[in-house]
């Protein structure tokens, strides 16, 4: 598994067996994903009425930018009050659903991708700042443009220590991941994953979105309020920038999903270089410790005999 | 093997060679001790000249001798930031399996990476040209080895980089990626 | 409580305190005439003109034979130079021959003993300092060379020997 997945495994497993079972039980249960989102399945009412509900560290900044307008696009019917302690529920009723498997399937697709859908709201309004820039920005001739064309950033505070901005202009769409390595070989192992990622486009993929790393916060965000400067480099700034080709209305939900998943799969492999690491260290240790062992002088085992003449051992 | 590195480890083998010459030698200050020499240091008539081998600044070994104890400490070639990483990871990988190595001292000297401490009772128990060979054999292979993990982890951020990359930049890429 | 109580008395050295115990470092080092630095930098003139003869040789028995034991820091590392530069002035193909000749003298052994010493001070020197890979290939070369000729008593003899370069 080289790219990570957009769905939450867990809930489309638990859905989809639900789905297709004919007897109802209770469930009560709660899934982790990824960067401290929660969810909660349970049967509170009747064991045919499945209540899914999220928690996002960041829901008061996506609600800001338009986050409960894209989950009731979404998941409209199905929209209940928020659980308590929960920042956004749905129910799915057993004994509703739709008709036929695909649109079964379809709806689990639905629900289990509903942590992406939350966090898209930011980009879509993102998206859609851009695409009215452009159009306002057609009417100008190339030196005309106005240079403020930029709109407001957007910051989701997302974990604890790292923020994602996001900001719009005419010709382009800015991300930037703010990131801190807490341990020197994260650090060091996050440097060599990121520089690939800058030269990626500069090698192979020429149409890849631009990437740009550094340790002081890139020109888009040093305005906004929160943002740290850091002597000591364990704070990181990876810049994407999306430009039209990517924002296209066909390229756009591939766009935002692909997008979102870059932290957790930055952090993934980096787990699993050093993953490697070690079983490669444990091999070369075992190597290491044959070569000791071949100093070590053989005992030999000479067969000792009584003067009967029948064998024995000494005990050591 | 490059053609520096020949003449240093053949420098550091006679040299070794020579240094271990170990005897049983019970300590003078405190009754009814037998510590290594180097470590307890309160001998100094037992202690001998230290030794360094060389191939440059970045890469040398350090041979400290007396009567009954012998602490080798290398210092490991590390170009950059991911090689100095990795040589201390590797290092401390090792140092806390120093109970199967016998000779591995736990902590190294300071200013070297790894230190190896061969007493008496090591040389009684084992042959010393076999752990002469060990030593070279390590020093030989650490530097590939760190070498090697290096490449592989460049070649892995580009490879990862670029799955990243494909798929944001492939038009057609909805239909390339599943959705799961 | 009293200072001397918090300290840990287990860590106090009482040898230090005891004269008995002590070991005065004369009785280590050999006692050495003192070389003084205006002699060191007549001896390296004096290689530095055989040199220009072409006389490496010469200059190499020179240097090795006049040893200033006794010379303070700056000595020895004037005379360390100047045998340095001696080495690096014979080229590679000379070196086994030269150290034949000089090991056939009657003090040959002592020769390259001397010698053994000041390879290993030249790396221990230099390895302190920055680029200095170029000199350290001619200083294993020339170990290489001598351990083949004198054997491995010479290193045994360098590390014994109390008398340091």
């Amino acid at each position: 598994m080289l790219l990570l997945e957009y769905h939450n495994l867990l809930i489309q497993t638990l859905l989809t067996e639900r789905f297709n079972s004919t007897t109802p039980t209770s469930i009560d249960q709660i899934i982790s994903d990824f960067d401290g989102v929660t969810f909660h399945v349970s049967t509170p009412e009747s064991k045919t009425k499945i209540l899914v509900s999220i928690s996002v560290k960041c829901f008061s900044d996506l609600v800001k930018y338009g986050a409960n307008d894209v989950l009731r696009r979404e998941y409209g019917p199905y929209v209940v009050e928020p659980e308590v302690g929960y920042d956004f529920s749905i129910v799915l009723d057993l004994e509703n659903l739709p008709a036929t498997q695909e649109e079964k399937d379809e709806l689990i697709r639905k629900v289990a991708l509903l942590r992406r859908n939350a966090m898209a709201a930011p980009f879509e309004r993102a998206i859609d700042t851009h695409h009215s820039l452009s159009t306002e920005a057609a009417k100008f001739t190339a030196e005309s443009a106005p240079e403020t064309s930029n709109s407001e950033v957007m910051a989701i505070h997302y974990r604890e220590e790292e923020a994602m901005y996001i900001q719009a202009s005419h010709d382009r769409v800015t991300v930037v991941f703010s990131t801190v390595f807490r341990e020197e070989t994260d650090r060091i192992f996050g440097k060599v994953f990121l520089s690939e990622f800058v030269d990626a486009r500069r090698r192979a993929i020429q149409n890849a979105p631009q990437v740009l790393y550094r340790n002081d916060p890139p020109l888009e965000i040093r305005n906004v309020p929160g943002v740290k400067t850091d002597e000591s480099g364990d704070l990181g700034y990876i810049t994407f920038v999306l430009f039209p080709r990517h924002l296209t209305r066909q390229r756009r939900e591939e766009s935002i999903s692909h997008i979102q998943t870059f932290r957790d799969y930055f952090h993934y492999h980096i787990k699993a270089a050093k993953a490697y690491m070690h079983s490669r260290m444990r091999r070369r240790v075992a190597d290491f410790l044959k070569v000791l062992n071949r100093a070590q002088p053989e005992q030999e085992e000479k067969e000792k005999k009584t003067v009967t003449g029948r064998t024995f051992t000494r005990a050591t | 093997m490059s053609q520096s590195l020949r003449p240093y480890l053949k420098c550091v083998r006679s040299s070794l060679t020579a240094a271990i010459s170990l005897s049983n030698f019970a300590s003078q200050t405190a009754e009814r001790h037998n510590a290594p020499e180097i470590e307890a240091g309160r001998t100094p008539e037992v202690i001998l000249n230290p030794l360094v081998i060389a191939r440059n600044e970045n890469e040398k070994v350090l041979i400290e001798t007396s009567i009954n104890s012998i602490r080798v400490s290398i210092k490991i070639k590390q170009a950059d930031e991911i090689e100095h990483i990795l040589v201390h990871k590797f290092m401390r990988f090792l140092t806390q399996r120093a109970e199967n190595f016998f000779i591995l001292r736990r902590k190294p000297v300071k200013g070297y990476d790894i230190s190896f401490l061969i007493t008496n009772f090591h040389t009684e128990a084992m042959l010393k040209h076999k752990l002469v060979d060990f030593i070279i054999h390590f020093m030989e292979e650490v530097d590939k080895e760190i070498s090697e993990m290096k490449l592989f982890l460049n070649a892995r951020a580009r490879f990862v980089a670029e799955a990243f990359l494909t798929p944001v930049s492939s038009f057609h890429g909805a239909a390339v990626l599943s959705w799961g | 409580m009293s200072p001397t109580l918090t300290a840990n008395y287990r860590l106090i050295d009482i040898d230090a305190l005891d004269a008995d115990a002590q070991f005065p470092p004369e009785l280590l080092n050999p006692p050495c005439p003192p070389v003084g630095i205006s002699e060191i930098q007549g001896l390296a003139g004096q290689c530095r003109q055989l040199l220009q003869r072409g006389d490496q040789e010469g200059a190499l028995k020179v240097a090795l034979e006049n040893v200033p034991y006794g010379g303070d820091e700056a000595g020895k590392d004037l005379h360390l130079q100047t045998i340095l530069e001696i080495l690096s002035s014979i080229r590679s193909s000379e070196m086994a021959n030269t150290l034949s000749r000089l090991s056939s003298l009657p003090n040959g052994t002592e020769l390259l003993d001397v010698l053994t010493k000041y390879i290993y001070k030249g790396m221990k020197d230099a390895s302190s300092g920055a680029g200095s890979g170029g000199k350290m290939s001619v200083l294993l070369s020339w170990h290489e060379k001598v351990v083949d000729i004198a054997g491995e008593g010479s290193i045994v003899r360098c590390m014994t020997d109390r008398r340091t370069v």
